[in-house]
């Protein structure tokens, strides 16, 4: 190499490491402002999707049944009052009451349900069949067992029966999507029975609901499919 | 018309998860699916003393999928399954049984019962097994339940046979050394509740067969 060219090589890298200098806290500054973004509408969405369900003042307050975890019989449900302002909405409705059932009662111990888990959506079918979407920690942060995951549902079905007498069967998903059990044990597959009591209509604003005390409800009730049999 | 006899004389154990999957973990690394695998290993013996043979689902930590765990029981002619669960929750020390929720009767004239419903023609038979399971439970594990429960249990629905799920409370003992002991107890209530059953299931000629 010529020294002309030793010359005009070191004078590039010079060139070389003071456009690095410059740019590169630019560019580290853009990445992280770009990052932040992400977050914030990565935090934005789950705020649009987990808003709290308006609470209109003029809905009469209702004395509401949740069921969570008893405190003296080890594995069972226990009916708590609430006064809530519901709404006349079926739909609203249960967002209400599941929204008020998922933030839990006031002993932590006593919850049915994960801390961390939202309602994403909640749908109900002219025929009575609701279908309610939650996010994926009430199937990955739920304790695993039998005991646990049926407590789980039950606790849901036994509260929409108490407060929503419309929802007769209920359909659960997690993230949108059908799966096979809640965490290894209980069958999601199928529908739950909820209400079997004709609906009367409309819905009466009357403090709710009746028979709530009886024990454990969440039925499963599959509907005849396609499926290979066994011979007899 | 199928010949009848009374004639239990298998009982198929089935060791909840394996494999990739862990089942319940209690905070000092007890993993149920390793503690069922060692019930299963004391259930076998009872069963073996009570006059039964006993099938597995699965012998080491492989993990069948719940229809292939149903499909040994199903294969079988003259047998119950059983599958053992550690909750995570619950009164230690205690064990429930649980039997397979209301599921929509079969009513098909050809004589088939769909997979995804094999249990619904079994419900009552596995009803009168579990509370005779869950009764001997009661008797040496205080604080469990007297009679069997009813859930939805993914590996019931598709077990075309007398079918339980029996759960023992549970992962967070502090010693693991704690639910090893109980095993012998709930291995032999187990075997005396199916002895106790024995009477009460007229076999049908056909595997798989409604009762």
């Amino acid at each position: 190499m010529t020294p002309r060219w030793k010359f005009l090589f070191a004078g590039g890298l010079v060139f070389i490491l003071l456009v690095a200098l410059i740019f590169v806290p630019v560019l580290r500054r853009r990445m992280k402002r770009a990052a932040k973004l992400q977050e914030q509408s990565a935090e934005q969405a789950r705020r649009e999707l987990t808003q709290p369900i308006a609470i209109n003042p003029g809905d009469p307050r209702i004395k509401s049944k949740l069921f969570w975890a008893s405190d003296t019989i080890d594995s069972t449900l226990a009916p708590v009052t609430v006064d809530l302002p519901l709404s006349n909405d079926p739909v609203l409705r249960s967002k209400q009451v599941l929204n008020t059932l998922l933030a839990g009662p006031v002993d932590a111990e006593l919850r049915t349900l994960p801390p961390d888990a939202l309602l994403l959506a909640f749908y109900l079918l002219p025929d009575g069949t609701a279908i309610a979407d939650f996010s994926e920690a009430l199937a990955n942060s739920i304790p695993s067992g039998i005991a646990s995951e049926q407590m789980a549902v039950n606790s849901i079905a036994r509260t929409l029966e108490a407060n929503v007498p419309q929802v007769q069967r209920l359909k659960i998903l997690i993230h949108g999507q059908e799966v096979e059990t809640l965490a290894g044990h209980l069958d999601l597959t199928g529908t739950f029975v909820v209400n079997t009591k004709p609906v009367q209509a409309p819905v009466q604003l009357a403090p709710a609901a009746s028979g709530a005390d009886k024990p454990s409800v969440a039925v499963q009730d599959k509907t005849a499919a396609p499926a290979p049999g066994l011979r007899r | 018309m199928p010949v009848q006899h009374a004639g239990l004389s298998v009982v198929v154990i089935d060791p909840s998860h394996g494999g990739t999957d862990p089942g319940a973990r209690g905070t000092g690394g007890i993993r149920e699916s390793e503690i069922v695998l060692s019930f299963a290993m004391e259930l076998r013996r009872a069963l073996e003393q009570q006059g039964f043979q006993a099938v597995q689902t699965r012998q080491g930590n492989e993990d069948p999928s719940f229809d292939d765990r149903s499909a040994t029981a199903n294969a079988q002619r003259g047998a119950v399954f059983v599958t053992l669960h550690i909750s995570s929750t619950g009164l230690p020390g205690t064990v429930r049984v649980y039997v397979n929720s209301d599921l929509a009767p079969v009513a098909d004239s050809h004589g088939f019962i769909p997979w995804d419903r094999a249990q619904a023609p079994f419900l009552g038979l596995s009803r009168t097994f579990g509370d005779f399971v869950q009764g001997f439970l009661a008797q040496r594990f205080k604080g469990s339940p007297e009679t069997a429960q009813t859930a939805s249990v993914r590996q019931l629905r598709t077990t075309a046979a007398p079918a339980i799920a029996v759960e023992i409370s549970s992962v967070t003992v502090e010693d693991r050394a704690d639910l090893d002991r109980m095993a012998p107890g709930v291995a032999d209530a187990i075997a005396r509740g199916a002895a106790a059953f024995r009477p009460s299931y007229v076999v049908p000629s056909a595997a798989g067969a409604q009762p």
